[in-house]
């Protein structure tokens, strides 16, 4: 069948016109994008700077000093000495700090002995336990390497803890935002081009327009393809916002390749736009249309993709689990294209999982949507 | 052949409904056809299939002798659709609706702008076309959706209850219109529940419960249902009124409908009428009248039901 492509876009005029005219369309395709890189850009910062932190050195040696110095020096924390245990034991009792770290007795003769066995006391309030955690890593990690100068300048062979560096290889200074800002794309694509398409979709079948639009020339195809340009568009813009932004206020490098990237972005598009169809054709409403969007689109790009929770921190269900959605995939991509010098071989492995499942979306949407028109209701 | 539409053993199903239950007509080439009916009669579901929305369960449908279920879309070309559900798109000006429409069609612009011109001109209206549609009143945004359904000059018209809930002035323009492209020849489809309007049409079918109570011309079917004119009978005396349409009940005259002090008479025994009739001949005032094709509808679903 011939498609003609002024039908197309015809549509495509009409859906970009319903688009300006909707203020809730026009705030989540234009507004939420925005919004987003600003929220998760500027306001929520993951990295905790100058976090207050109490200190009772109560071995008092210059290798305890050394210690002090070196947290100190890391910028992360902002130490705040306590000069008596009972002061440090009057603060904990009622609750007057979030965290405080003792150095006991004898820590700097462990460390001459490079026995391995210096220690230090950390205690951190657990109620807000992202931040802890964070305290937690970052101490942690001077610690390893305070161990690494110690054992050097004492001129022992032996490397008492790990070498941790290896799990922040692309994001050295462990900061959160180069984290983030490349992945924002993979979330605001299952939001707009998931959840706008199965409504712009689900709202023509509602109103009965689609009725009308099938009984004109126009084909299957034309009206899937019209319907869908102005989407397809949005979302593209979308990813080269979120691309501006990291680039120029975020100074997040782009180390990979970029046509890879694009690639990727309009094979993932493609696929999300796909699901949306999907989930229009099997509601025809637009309220259960926003309601499986969001089960399968939204929700997943959140909360399966490795956003914000680390996939391999997950149990094995939900590991296997994200590995059916491709914004986990698509995420992968983002990540290590920004991050690190990657390109099609060394993501082939998420690369042909977005693409299997843009073909299987495509496929499936549009025989539904076809099988559909010529069955009755 | 000149029968512009052919429908032959037509049936829908719905799950185990039918909705359209083996229909047979046929629709000539620049005729006024209407197809009545109550709500849920499958006048709707007929028409969707007639326009290539839906496919039938079994029949079958020819539009200008092409099968429409072997159609590759060409014969939509030579169709207008205006359903019962907004035709329009709301949140678009007039302008806006109406070139969507010819695009549709593929018409190039100039012709879309020559053609609404035109139409506007034929009906009358002066809206201003830069005013979103959803802002317009009813009658007014049918008219702009009969324009648009009629822009691409379709050989047939489907209509769908155009004027359900129209004041009764937009109406009779409407109707104006309807019958000038029946002139031009157009072939006209419509579904109205209004049985006055379907007085207008050439021939129509009587729906009920997908299944074609009847199908003729309105004068036809009035001559074939009520061959004794019905009769108007005005009764002086106002206690009289049951005594009397008990009687001609318990004789098996006919039966009848009271509109005020009006009873409004079929006869079936037309000697046992006259008897009834004579006897309370002083208190009594009768006038033959003409048959509705209210009364025809009623009739036949009366006589339908009882088979």
């Amino acid at each position: 069948m011939k498609l003609f492509i002024r039908r197309i876009l015809s549509i495509s005029m009409k859906e970009y016109k319903h688009i300006l005219r909707d203020p809730f369309t026009f705030a989540a395709a234009v507004g939420i994008p925005v919004l987003f890189v600003i929220f998760f850009g500027f306001i929520i910062d993951l990295d905790y700077k100058g976090v207050s932190v109490n200190v009772r050195d109560n071995d008092q040696t210059e290798s305890s000093r050394r210690f002090l110095q070196m947290t100190a020096s890391s910028g992360y924390f902002n130490l705040i000495p306590v000069h008596q245990q009972s002061q440090a034991d009057k603060k904990l009792n009622e609750n007057d700090m979030s965290s405080i770290m003792i150095i006991p007795k004898g820590f700097g003769k462990e460390i001459k002995n490079g026995s391995g066995k210096a220690q230090i006391q950390l205690i951190i309030d657990g109620t807000d336990n992202a931040k802890a955690g964070i305290i937690n890593s970052y101490i942690s990690l001077i610690a390893d390497k305070a161990s690494n100068v110690f054992s050097k300048n004492e001129d022992n062979s032996q490397k008492p803890y790990l070498n941790v560096k290896t799990r922040f290889l692309f994001n050295p200074e462990l900061n959160s935002r180069w984290f983030i800002v490349p992945g924002l794309g993979t979330v605001i694509i299952g939001l707009i081009a998931i959840l706008l398409t199965a409504l712009t979709v689900a709202k023509e079948w509602e109103n009965g327009s689609m009725e009308l639009l099938l009984a004109t020339p126009v084909s299957a195809a034309e009206i899937v393809l019209g319907k869908l340009i102005p989407y397809f568009v949005l979302a593209f813009f979308d990813i080269l916002l979120i691309f501006i932004f990291s680039l120029l206020v975020f100074d997040i490098p782009f180390r990979g390749s970029f046509s890879f990237y694009i690639l990727s972005c309009i094979i993932y598009i493609a696929g999300a736009l796909a699901l949306g169809l999907l989930v229009s054709v099997i509601t025809r409403k637009q309220e259960q249309a926003t309601q499986i969007a969001f089960a399968v689109g939204v929700l997943p790009s959140f909360i399966l993709s490795g956003f914000i929770f680390p996939i391999e921190n997950m149990p094995l269900f939900f590991r296997i689990l994200t590995a059916v959605f491709p914004q986990r995939w698509f995420m992968q991509i983002s990540r290590s294209v920004f991050l690190s010098d990657s390109g099609f071989t060394e993501l082939m492995i998420p690369f042909f999982f977005i693409t299997c499942f843009a073909a299987l979306m495509i496929f499936v949407s549009i025989k539904k949507f076809k099988k559909d028109l010529e069955v009755t209701q | 052949m000149n029968n512009i539409i052919d429908v032959k053993n037509l049936s829908v199903l719905f799950g185990g409904f039918k909705a359209v239950d083996n229909i047979s007509f046929d629709v000539k080439k620049g005729e006024i056809f209407g197809f009545l009916g109550a709500n849920g009669a499958g006048k709707t579901t007929t028409i969707r299939v007639l326009c290539g929305i839906i496919k039938p369960s079994g029949g079958k449908v020819f539009l200008e002798g092409e099968d429409v279920s072997k159609s590759t879309g060409i014969l939509k070309n030579t169709i207008g659709y205006m359903s019962q559900k907004s035709t329009l798109y709301k949140d678009l000006t007039i302008a806006e609706n109406i070139t969507f429409s010819g695009r549709l069609y593929n018409m190039p612009d100039d012709r879309i702008e020559k053609r609404q011109k035109e139409l506007f001109d034929f009906i009358g209206l002066k809206e201003n076309l830069s005013k979103i549609t959803g802002s317009l009143p009813l009658g007014i945004k049918q008219m702009v959706a009969l324009c648009a359904t009629v822009l691409h000059d379709p050989e047939i018209i489907f209509l769908d209850e155009p004027t359900a809930g129209v004041d009764p002035e937009t109406r009779e323009k409407f109707w104006e219109l309807i019958k000038n492209m029946a002139k031009l020849g157009k072939t006209i489809f419509v579904t109205t529940h209004y049985m006055d309007e379907a007085s207008y049409c050439q021939r129509i079918v009587l729906m009920d419960k997908g299944h074609i109570v009847d199908f003729d011309s309105p004068d036809n079917l009035k001559n074939s249902y009520f061959p004794q004119k019905p009769v108007e009978i005005k009764f002086k005396d106002k206690t009289l009124q049951n005594e009397i349409t008990a009687e001609f009940e318990k004789q098996n005259a006919g039966y009848g409908y009271v509109f005020g002090d009006t009873l409004r008479f079929f006869i079936n025994d037309k000697a046992v009428f006259e008897k009834v009739i004579f006897k309370y001949s002083n208190n009594i005032k009768q006038k033959e009248t003409e048959p509705t094709l209210e009364d025809v509808f009623l009739k036949a679903l009366k006589t339908e039901n009882r088979k």
